[in-house]
């Protein structure tokens, strides 16, 4: 019913194109953890964003990104197509712009929150990664966030972080899915991080095994070029880590 | 050559003029705010938005202010700038293109409106094709910026829903200036003028804000000369079209305050 509505009120060709889209959403896994409201509000902005308050959708979004942490992994491309639904149907740019100053807010007071939360900082820096990872200007990246993103695994990188297992899964989680678009933009940072990296791993005694095996995996996952030869994948995943 | 030595516009030459959701004489042309929500009323300004300071060249200190090292950018106004620099290049490849395929044509010349129309009277095509084009990137942005306002008004959208391009007409009908073309500074500026003037005839009819309209009658009165302000206080219940992203000096162009009445008159004179 809504397809179709979509179908016949969109006049330019992309109307297809958000035909898929939403029907993708439907089958996010990020969709279920939203609440009906929002998931209501995320279809009409898709179908017709001039219709919908896109500040409060933004606001409900990043909420929802801080306190789940399944959810903020997709979120990021639910934010693109409503990103790319305003820009095609409207040619504005409200959401992107609200959702980056509300990120940018909370990047700001990322101490404060992790000190408050580990959780809730987690699910900031993966909520930072995921849009990054999706949202594009003309296919490139967001200039604006490659510091912030930076800045981020940086801090989960530090010794104290290193001993805490959700910041060192997410520290190899990003650099797993936004690694290699980190380094083309700026590799200087992301040798520095290696640097890091290389030092916890080597000289921080009290790392659990798990940690120096997330390390060593990103290490090696690094020099391949962003990638696992075949046995390195066999040694790490092919084995259940207990 | 360019005027560019004796106009210190800078790109925000304005700094002090509020692009935002503020009021201005001609809000109610607009459809949304210069940070791209959708105008309803006067509504306040964004809390945190710095789009406003952010506009001024880097240089740009106050005593208050840390000074021009540590200022903050805000990531809403670096990642617009981003898309709009990327999007002036796209722009540039994809008229560049344009330009020798108009060299090479495979069939009849079609008159194709947008920025490589070899219509213009001022440049023969050839001079494009011989790579001399605008390529200064702030240039390039600024006149996309000037562009922007004037197609972000509610007479743009009813103008181009109700002039399709093939049925459209030299002079009668406005021509969104090729920003690519090497212009003059002042030459740019005035063909912007005049297209916006031009795009006034589509302005819709005005059903409210007759409060505001005082207000504003009263502003254009102490700007503009004296006949100027009898007609347009003749004219209160339709607005009076003005340019509203341009500069305030309506004093020396009497375009500016012609109203709507006389624009048709205009038109159907030109024809």
């Amino acid at each position: 019913m809504s397809k179709s509505a979509c179908a016949a009120s969109s006049p330019t060709p992309s109307g297809n194109e958000s035909n898929k889209r939403w029907d993708h959403l439907d089958m996010d896994s990020a969709w279920t953890a939203l609440d009906v409201v929002t998931q209501t509000m995320l279809q009409k902005a898709i179908v017709d964003p001039k219709t919908v308050d896109l500040e409060k959708l933004s606001n409900a979004i990043v909420d929802q990104s801080l306190k789940d942490l399944s959810f903020c992994k997709d979120a990021g491309r639910m934010c693109y197509a409503v990103v790319q639904a305003e820009a095609q149907k409207a040619a504005s740019s409200v959401f992107r712009r609200n959702l980056l100053t509300r990120l940018q807010q909370e990047f700001t007071a990322r101490e404060e929150t992790r000190n408050r939360s580990v959780q809730e900082w987690v699910c900031l820096v993966t909520f930072i990664c995921s849009i990054f990872d999706y949202i594009k200007v003309n296919n490139a990246p967001l200039v604006a966030l490659v510091d912030p993103v930076y800045d981020c695994l940086y801090r989960l990188a530090q010794p104290d972080a290193l001993m805490i297992e959700e910041e060192v899964d997410c520290l190899v989680v990003q650099l797993h899915r936004v690694g290699e678009q980190l380094e083309q933009t700026n590799s200087q940072r992301m040798n520095q991080l290696f640097y890091l990296l290389r030092d916890g791993f080597l000289l921080q005694e009290d790392l659990s095994s798990m940690t120096r095996l997330l390390l060593l995996e990103i290490l090696e996952f690094r020099a391949s070029g962003w990638t696992l030869t075949d046995t390195a994948h066999k040694y790490y995943y092919s084995e259940v880590a207990d | 050559m360019s005027a560019h030595q004796k106009y210190k516009y800078e790109n925000d030459y304005k700094p002090d003029e509020n692009r935002n959701k503020g009021a201005s004489r001609w809000s109610h042309c607009r459809k949304r705010g210069a940070d791209g929500s959708l105008r309803k009323s006067h509504s306040v300004e964004e809390p945190g938005k710095c789009s406003q300071s952010s506009r001024r060249p880097e240089s740009f200190t106050t005593p208050e202010s840390e000074g021009p090292v540590s200022r903050v950018k805000n990531w809403g106004d670096e990642v617009e700038a981003e898309e709009m620099r990327s999007n002036v290049r796209r722009d540039m490849h994809r008229y560049r293109r344009r330009i020798l395929e108009a060299d090479f044509p495979q069939r009849e010349r079609k008159i194709s409106s947008g920025s490589s129309d070899s219509r213009d009277s001022r440049d023969s095509k050839e001079s494009p094709a011989k790579g001399d084009i605008e390529t200064d990137e702030t240039t390039l942005i600024r006149r996309q910026k000037q562009i922007n306002y004037g197609k972000n008004t509610l007479a743009y959208d009813r103008y181009i829903k109700e002039v399709p391009k093939h049925v459209r007409q030299p002079g009668v009908h406005p021509k969104t200036p090729n920003k690519f073309k090497k212009y003059s500074r002042r030459s740019w500026d005035q063909q912007i003028k005049l297209w916006r003037v031009k795009l006034h005839a589509w302005d819709p009819p005005a059903e409210e804000g007759s409060d505001l309209q005082q207000i504003e009658e009263i502003d254009l009165g102490e700007i503009m000369d004296f006949e100027l302000d009898v007609e347009c206080s003749s004219n209160t219940e339709s607005h009076c079209p003005t340019s509203s992203g341009g500069s305030l000096s309506l004093a020396e162009d009497s375009f500016t305050g012609t109203p709507k009445k006389m624009m048709k008159i205009e038109d159907a004179e030109m024809s």
